[in-house]
């Protein structure tokens, strides 16, 4: 599960995609996720899938994506199955089942490669309310340390003898209490703390906080922008002026 | 230096509680001083400290009799973003005070806060990340670091903002000894560099009494005992409120009573030297 849950989680590479504006990553997601959503084809899903694994190559990830897949796969075949049961044809249901698969790597080659701290650069370049940024990069901050402590937890309950790996669905969701209460306390206390280190360090005494950071496009960000707004609307043309399957 | 903090005849309670957390307290400390606060669990410290840097009464309401006053601040006047650049705290655990994904990013923090421009902010944050050493650490994520650089990164947070005075809470409770001795000298290299004044609550006092000006023991919510550390520490009645006082100290205290005339101090190699000595002379 570990391995799985690590294809969604950013780690610096040094890589051409990697380096480029957030903004512009989230633009190219973006066009690639309008791009997946709306292919009606195998040939449509075929290029978008092979420009999308050739982006993950260049930024170095194929193997973190390959990991998403994975974990995407069984929604994929659900998909495919209940589209069967819903009387589509096997094509039909593959294209769905795989259009799942497209927007899961559009959506995954952005946050792969955009570090929390460029996340919140661009909620704040989109003018979202303080607070809601700094609970999103607070959430993600917490991550590794609330998986840390749910692993301290199953092993302080695992040392006391409860079996958190045996028997049916059911008692297994049960012995997850042990697991969960303390979790929960710990998380309360540690919010605690937390909004009192906020207070301490003048969280909000200003409305507009400046950044250490500020982000601005280079000139190649600039044309790899521009070109993949034009190859965007280039797809979207071919949507449109030739409707039927290629 | 000019006093720095002024706690005049405080006591706090908390709401629904039945007693005082902190009683008629009375407490000054000069700029530059390392003062060290300790005492049982419960006795009061950590409301104390969380009335010198403001949380309490701005974040906790309750009973709050008394003043104190911080540098030319009124605590329970001030707001807190104008303590915040006059006092720093470090909490225990220094984990929950790092919110952000990068050290450099979570030292700049307060600055960025308080709206201060970036190009000061770089310079401050530089400079915060060059005094304690962690330079080398500035994009590195809080999950990559051991207990002892996230302590640090925490310290940095707080010395860019240029306090006057740094409130260090238990700050060796999650490090390994040489972490914490390593931490002990920078507090010292701190103070004597930029003149800031540490109040700080320790139970391991073994550590800190080597560098602290001042040694104050607190119970049930009132000071009982204040001093220089080695006078603290020779003093029958602080094991009696509850100090656990150092080995050596107490093998040092023993042998006074038993008749050596022996002058206080506080490490093994300076209780040897004395002893020696006095076996010389003899």
């Amino acid at each position: 599960m570990y391995w799985v849950a690590g294809g969604f989680i950013f780690r610096r590479v040094g890589s051409p995609f990697h380096s480029l504006d957030p903004r512009v990553k989230l633009l190219i997601s973006a066009e690639l996720f309008v791009v997946s959503l709306t292919a009606y084809s195998v040939t449509q899903l075929a290029v978008v899938m092979g420009v999308m694994l050739c982006i993950a190559a260049v930024a170095k990830i194929l193997k973190r994506v390959g990991r998403t897949l994975v974990f995407s796969a069984g929604f994929s075949v659900f998909i495919f199955v209940i589209n069967l049961f819903a009387r589509q044809s096997l094509l039909t249901s593959a294209i769905y089942s795989v259009r799942f698969l497209a927007i899961i790597i559009s959506t995954s080659l952005f946050f792969i490669t955009t570090s929390p701290d460029e996340l919140e650069q661009v909620m704040k370049s989109a003018h979202l309310p303080r607070d809601v940024v700094f609970a999103f990069t607070t959430a993600v901050r917490f991550i590794p340390v609330l998986m840390l402590d749910a692993i301290q937890i199953v092993d302080a309950q695992k040392s006391r003898g409860l079996e958190v790996e045996k028997g049916n669905l059911i008692k297994r969701v049960r012995k997850m209490v042990p697991v969960l209460i303390p979790l929960v306390v710990n998380s309360v206390i540690r919010s605690g703390e937390l909004a009192e280190a906020m207070e301490s360090r003048a969280y909000g005494a200003v409305p507009r906080p400046t950044s250490l950071n500020r982000y601005s496009s280079s000139k190649r960000d600039k044309l790899v922008a521009a070109g993949s707004l034009i190859l965007f609307i280039i797809t979207v043309y071919i949507y449109v002026r030739f409707p039927t399957p290629l | 230096m000019g006093e720095i903090v002024r706690v005049e005849n405080l006591s706090f309670r908390y709401p629904e509680a039945a007693k005082f957390a902190v009683r008629d307290f009375e407490l000054t400390i000069k700029g530059g001083e390392i003062v060290m606060l300790a005492g049982p669990s419960g006795c009061g410290k950590s409301t104390l400290l969380r009335t010198v840097n403001g949380l309490i009464p701005h974040m906790y309401t309750g009973e709050y009799l008394g003043s104190v006053s911080v540098g030319d601040h009124k605590v329970s006047e001030a707001r807190m973003s104008e303590l915040a650049q006059t006092v720093g705290l470090l909490f225990q655990n220094p984990e929950n005070q790092i919110f952000m994904f990068s050290v450099e990013r979570d030292i700049a923090f307060g600055l960025e806060n308080l709206a201060v421009p970036p190009d000061e902010i770089r310079a401050r944050v530089d400079e915060a990340m060059r005094q304690l050493g962690i330079t080398d650490l500035a994009q590195r994520a809080p999950h990559e670091l051991s207990d002892g650089q996230k302590q640090r990164v925490a310290l940095a947070g707080v010395i860019v903002m240029r306090p006057r005075l740094i409130i260090l809470d238990e700050p060796t409770s999650l490090l390994d000894p040489k972490t914490a001795v390593e931490l002990v000298e920078l507090v010292r290299r701190l103070r004597d560099e930029t003149g800031i004044t540490f109040l700080i609550v320790e139970h391991r006092l073994e550590l800190l009494v080597r560098i602290a000006d001042r040694l104050v023991v607190m119970s049930e919510g009132k000071k009982v005992l204040d001093g220089r550390p080695e006078e603290i520490l020779a003093d029958e009645r602080a094991e009696a409120y509850g100090i656990s006082i150092p080995p050596v100290s107490r093998l040092r205290n023993q042998l006074k009573r038993d008749g050596l005339p022996l002058e206080n101090g506080f490490g093994p190699d300076e209780l040897a030297e004395e002893l020696n000595r006095q076996a010389l002379k003899r």
